[in-house]
């Protein structure tokens, strides 16, 4: 008995042996991401500017991308032709929820990075990005980010923590070739595409009448954040407003209103009524969508101006027969959900490095400002584009930068291999005041993931009552916010 | 009683040396194993910013587990998927054995074969079978099984139509532990033939001449000799399934019909980086794991007694 | 007489078999034939129905991506590996290939070495203690480590910031530091554990005892006895170690990040996160991560049955 107690205890020392070992490294842990002291500390790196800076390249490109790596490659060539002193390390990085965090506890983060356009204020939130104001205001391009999304690159003190990469908006892709088919086609080369949802049901009827494919991608896979994603468009279309922000830092939602309703009848019309939908909309997601249109599976998708390249140059389908066009409005009027994909800082950069990697912007193409760096970049990517068989489109503009713009204008016009009009209505519309629209605010991603399990259930069967579905989505919704401690009164 | 190798007086010295041999694999297991463990329990019970605990917090984190609206549907999942688990993937093996020991032709490819996707990565299993389950015309199983589908409904005066595997209403659960079953079976399988081969063949000859037939033979004698191996496979059954968490994750289907508890635990974590209650949610599973281990055991002692007593009556 | 002969062959074939329940002669009876060619039919259905979706990933592995969503037939339409080599370029599965070979050997190493020595203790030498360590090994079975995974990982990426901050590194995932840890959880396995356990303890004990007056230490006796005489289970849990450090992505995607280490399998979980990747790589992938295990199997395959058949029996 004494034998076995003593070996107890023994293996009790063992273990509370590792527990203090690990409490040890803990808090060793937190004075590597202490991003204070090393920002103190770069100040009298920024007055010695001819001093070595090593600036880490989280945006450098995936090693699958060789085009892109390529042309990445020129653009550090050039970059260290004007800025010799700084050390570009290539540290490919790809944002994922379940990366950020144990990089950003370690300090480990790149010196630069693109994150989602739905992760600014988590990241802000969290400490793991770092406050750039003074550094933009320095160079004056604070004012030149477009107020919308320089609000998304904020703290509620009016800090900012990121530049805008690109901004999208949302607007409809359609598969040109199968609207051929369909007879669905202008004299001048653009097609009949839908004005309103209820347009699109029938024109997608037309088009898997005539072709056979599928009339539109709608979401409804395991990523429930991108269903919702898309939902949201819909929803404005018919008038909704599917949060309130309080303005103290709670909001109130209001999933199951009238407005709601509607737009969800609509989206299970298009399976039950008019079965325009792909076979197994359950395992769309956004990436299969472009696998969809690019190879003639389906006619229609949402999808940005930024992702011209997923049908065609990913997925098959020839430069000239894809079109965008506004996306189809509703009772409510007409709204494409716009956002951008953020250039982010590691919290524990210091000024020097984030000014190596504001230098490199421009060098790339991405800054208000521009220099004959600039031009070259903007031609290699282009020129990139053309061979790959990516649509040239203007970018959607995310600085207020008459100088950046004409710049990307005369390279366009020099690299152009799409008919312009099949994305013309498209511009029109999202330059149009009010048309576009920021996400809800609250926890966007956990109501998105509400309403994509109720469009799960509206696809799932005919009879399903959507007001007792979104109900619960709203109860859910609210049980959540209020878990958080952000639900209004 | 076995004694262990020891010259008498030097016995505290070998004590030393064994546990000096020991301490590198003990240290793995309190590294990866025991510490994680604790640490899970008492992350559960505070607030973090990251990885960083701050204040106690109590059971608060555990309370918050219930706002969650996935919360009782994952748990109905769990004991659906081990109940599924327990119809299907259960017999298969034992049925999968005795086929395989009874046939003399090609036993050995049998035998190598069905082993086969056991030794397969798991997440390439559940790629290859989310192909296979696709809906649609497309899909690999609706593309075999369309001349059979368009028999049945010309039958039944319907119109073909592909069927929707995950989201057909009740299917996800039942399809995924198919998959689960077609690549873990065969392993289980040769465990029970070697079961098989090792009873006594006098028994099943004794059997023959009292006039048993095939059939009789193999329930009176060969499935009674495996008990206590198809006892161990059910409790080892039951504690894996109850973890499932990529299958589900990764398959594509209907997100409620088939999330899973761990897949709380994967959500909190590493979606959502709230890990006290990614903590305090496995501590949960922990604690039922536990209770079915012990439910198991009390069963297991009682039907033992049972068994011993009904014995020494005879 | 066609009935005679039948019987006599099925007999012929029967009659070396010892075990199961069918012997040779009952295929005299006609309803016991009958259930001799029912079985052999399900074996083959059995062996269609496990080959089945490998045969087909391979197949559609030669699919472009317009082929892929859209044709309904098996067969592709050409077999040009083209299609194949370009994936496989593009997604620069070399290095992964390199990377998991690199922590399978790791992996195979530390779970011999490590699981061995302590069932050599537990087995064989015995020190006061040894039962209780055996009862908490036992416990971790039943409570899987799965579980507590965020507790794992949170104390792995302690220790590599401890162990970057000691070897002045930056960032641990651009250095082979992270890959020591999933080395080293494989020398923590309750089941290869027990395996060892029951092998050691079937050796002649008369061995021991000679070394040991020989004057042969407790170590000694472990390389210089207890190893040689046991190669099959050595081969047995190194190929499990194998098998399941390739299969794992878990925690080597956690841990080995988007670094320079990424294995096979973590590259394929990297899908789910991925946004411009097409059906057709998703599949080629998978036939690139299921081609090393099956020829490693198509090897040793012996050793593997025989290892989880005589594993399960005592276990």
């Amino acid at each position: 008995m004494m034998k076995k107690l003593l070996s107890i205890l023994l293996v009790v020392a063992l273990a509370i042996g590792m527990l203090s070992a690990c409490a040890t490294n803990t808090s060793s842990s937190t004075d590597v991401a202490a991003p204070a002291e090393t920002s103190a500390a770069s100040t009298s790196t920024t007055a010695a500017p001819e001093e070595k800076v090593v600036l880490k390249l989280g945006i450098y490109p995936a090693d699958t991308d060789e085009a892109a790596i390529e042309a990445m490659e020129g653009v550090i060539t050039r970059f260290n032709e004007t800025h010799p002193n700084v050390e570009v390390e290539r540290a490919y990085y790809k944002y994922a929820t379940d990366n950020i965090a144990p990089m950003a506890e370690a300090g480990t983060l790149p010196t630069i990075f693109e994150s989602w356009f739905t992760e600014p204020q988590k990241l802000i939130r969290a400490g793991y990005v770092r406050d750039i104001t003074d550094l933009l205001e320095a160079r004056g391009w604070l004012d030149l980010i477009t107020p919308a999304i320089r609000s998304l690159l904020s703290d509620a003190d009016g800090k900012v923590y990121g530049i805008p990469r690109d901004a999208y908006a949302l607007g409809l892709m359609c598969n040109v070739e199968l609207f051929e088919e369909a007879g669905l086609t202008n004299p001048d080369g653009t097609i009949q595409y839908p004005k309103t949802w209820e347009e699109l049901a029938q024109t997608g009827k037309k088009i898997k009448d005539a072709t056979g494919s599928s009339g539109f991608v709608l979401l409804a896979g395991e990523d429930l954040g991108a269903d919702g994603w898309h939902f949201s468009n819909i929803a404005w279309a018919y008038g909704a407003k599917l949060v309130t922000d309080n303005g103290d830092g709670t909001y109130t939602p209001n999933l199951n209103s009238k407005e709601v309703v509607d737009a969800m009848e609509m989206v299970k019309s298009l399976k039950w009524t008019y079965d325009i939908l792909t076979p197994d909309p359950f395992s769309e997601g956004w990436a299969t969508g472009f696998t969809q249109i690019g190879t003639g599976a389906a006619a229609m998708y949402i999808g940005a101006n930024d992702a011209v390249e997923q049908p065609t140059a990913n997925n098959g389908l020839p430069v000239d027969k894809l079109s965008l066009v506004p996306i189809p409005a509703g009772p409510g009027g007409q709204y494409s959900l716009s956002g951008g994909t953020p250039y982010m800082f590691a919290a524990n950069a210091t000024d020097a490095e984030v000014n190596a990697a504001l230098d490199f912007l421009v060098a790339f193409g991405k800054a208000p400002v521009v220099d004959e760096s600039t031009v070259e970049s903007l031609r290699a990517q282009a020129a990139t584009k053309l061979e790959r068989g990516v649509p040239n489109i203007q970018r959607f503009p995310c600085w207020t930068s008459p100088e950046i713009q004409a710049a990307e204008d005369a390279v366009l016009a020099e690299y152009t291999n799409v008919n312009a009009n099949l994305y013309a209505d498209y511009f029109a519309a999202v330059s149009t005041a009010g048309n576009l629209h920021t996400e809800e605010p609250g926890d966007t991603q956990a109501m998105y993931k509400e309403l994509g399990k109720v469009i799960q259930a509206v696809l799932l069967d005919e009879n399903s009552d959507v007001q007792a579905l979104l109900d619960t989505a709203q109860a859910n919704y609210i049980a959540i916010l209020q878990e958080e401690g952000i639900l209004g009164k | 009683m076995e004694v262990p190798i020891k010259i008498k007086n030097h016995r505290w010295k070998q004590d030393v040396t064994g546990w000096l041999i020991m301490l590198p694999a003990l240290i793995l297991f309190a590294f990866f194993i025991w510490e994680p463990l604790f640490e899970s329990v008492r992350l559960s019970l505070f607030a973090a910013k990251g990885y960083h605990t701050t204040d106690f917090v109590g059971l608060d984190n555990y309370i918050g587990l219930f706002a969650n609206p996935d919360f009782a549907i994952a748990w109905k999942n769990t004991s659906l998927y081990v109940l599924c688990s327990l119809v299907i993937g259960f017999v298969v093996p034992i049925f999968m054995a005795a086929i395989i020991t009874e046939s003399p032709f090609l036993r050995g490819i049998t035998r190598v074969s069905v082993y086969m996707p056991n030794i397969l990565p798991g997440l390439a299993v559940v790629l290859i079978w989310k192909f296979l389950f696709n809906a649609g015309d497309t899909g690999v199983l609706n593309i075999l099984l369309k001349p059979l589908g368009e028999l049945v409904a010309k039958i039944s005066g319907q119109v073909y139509k592909p069927f929707n595997w995950l989201t057909a209403p009740g299917w996800a659960i039942p399809l995924i532990i198919v998959m689960l079953t077609w690549k873990a079976a065969g392993s289980t399988a040769l465990i029970y033939m070697a079961g098989i081969s090792g009873i006594n063949p006098d028994i099943i000859e004794a059997a023959t001449i009292d006039g048993a037939k095939p059939l009789r033979r193999f329930f009176s004698i060969t499935l009674p000799n495996l008990g206590s191996l198809i006892s161990t496979m059910f409790i080892l059954q039951i504690i894996s399934v109850f973890q499932i968490l990529y299958e589900p994750m990764m398959i594509g289907g209907v997100h409620n019909n088939q999330v899973s508890v761990m897949m709380l635990v994967y959500e909190y974590a590493f979606d959502k980086q709230n890990y006290p209650k990614a903590a305090a949610m496995s501590v949960l599973i922990c604690i039922a794991l536990l209770f079915l281990t012990l439910i198991y055991f009390t069963v297991n002692k009682l039907v033992n007694r049972d068994d011993s007593k009904g014995r020494t009556k005879a | 007489m066609k009935n005679r002969r039948r019987s006599q062959f099925l007999a012929r074939r029967y009659s070396n078999k010892q075990d199961g329940v069918l012997r040779a002669y009952d295929m005299r009876s006609r309803g016991n034939r009958a259930w001799a060619i029912v079985i052999f039919v399900v074996c083959l259905a059995m062996i269609a129905i496990v080959l089945f979706p490998v045969i087909w990933v391979m197949l559609a592995g030669f699919k472009d991506v317009k082929e892929f969503t859209r044709s309904t037939a098996i067969i592709p339409s050409s077999f040009s590996f083209s299609e194949y080599i370009k994936t496989w370029n593009q997604l620069k599965f070399s290095r992964y290939y390199f990377n998991s070979l690199v922590l399978i050997i790791g992996a195979m190493i530390s779970a011999v070495v490590f699981n061995g020595l302590l069932a050599y203790v537990l087995a064989i030498l015995k020190p006061k203690g040894h039962k209780v360590v055996f009862a908490l090994v036992m416990a971790t079975m039943l409570i899987p480590p799965t579980t507590s995974i965020v507790a794992q990982y949170v104390n792995i990426n302690n220790v590599l910031n401890w162990a970057a901050k000691l070897f002045q590194v930056d960032n641990y995932q651009t250095t082979i530091l992270p890959m020591i840890p999933l080395w080293l959880i494989y020398g923590a396995n309750a089941f290869w554990l027990i395996l060892f356990k029951q092998f050691f303890e079937g050796l002649p004990r008369e061995y021991f005892e000679a070394a040991r007056i020989d004057g042969c230490s407790d170590l000694a006796i472990f390389t210089r006895i207890v190893l040689p005489l046991s190669k099959p289970i050595l081969v047995v849990i190194a190929i499990f170690a194998a098998t399941a450090a390739w299969s794992d992505f878990l925690l080597p995607n956690l841990v080995l990040g988007n670094g320079p280490w990424k294995t096979v399998m973590a590259r394929l979980f990297d899908f789910k996160s991925t946004i411009n990747v097409r059906p057709t790589d998703i599949v080629r992938a998978v036939v690139f991560s299921i081609v090393p295990p099956m020829i490693l199997f198509a090897i040793f395959q012996k050793q593997i049955t025989k290892g989880v058949a005589g594993g399960g029996i005592k276990g």
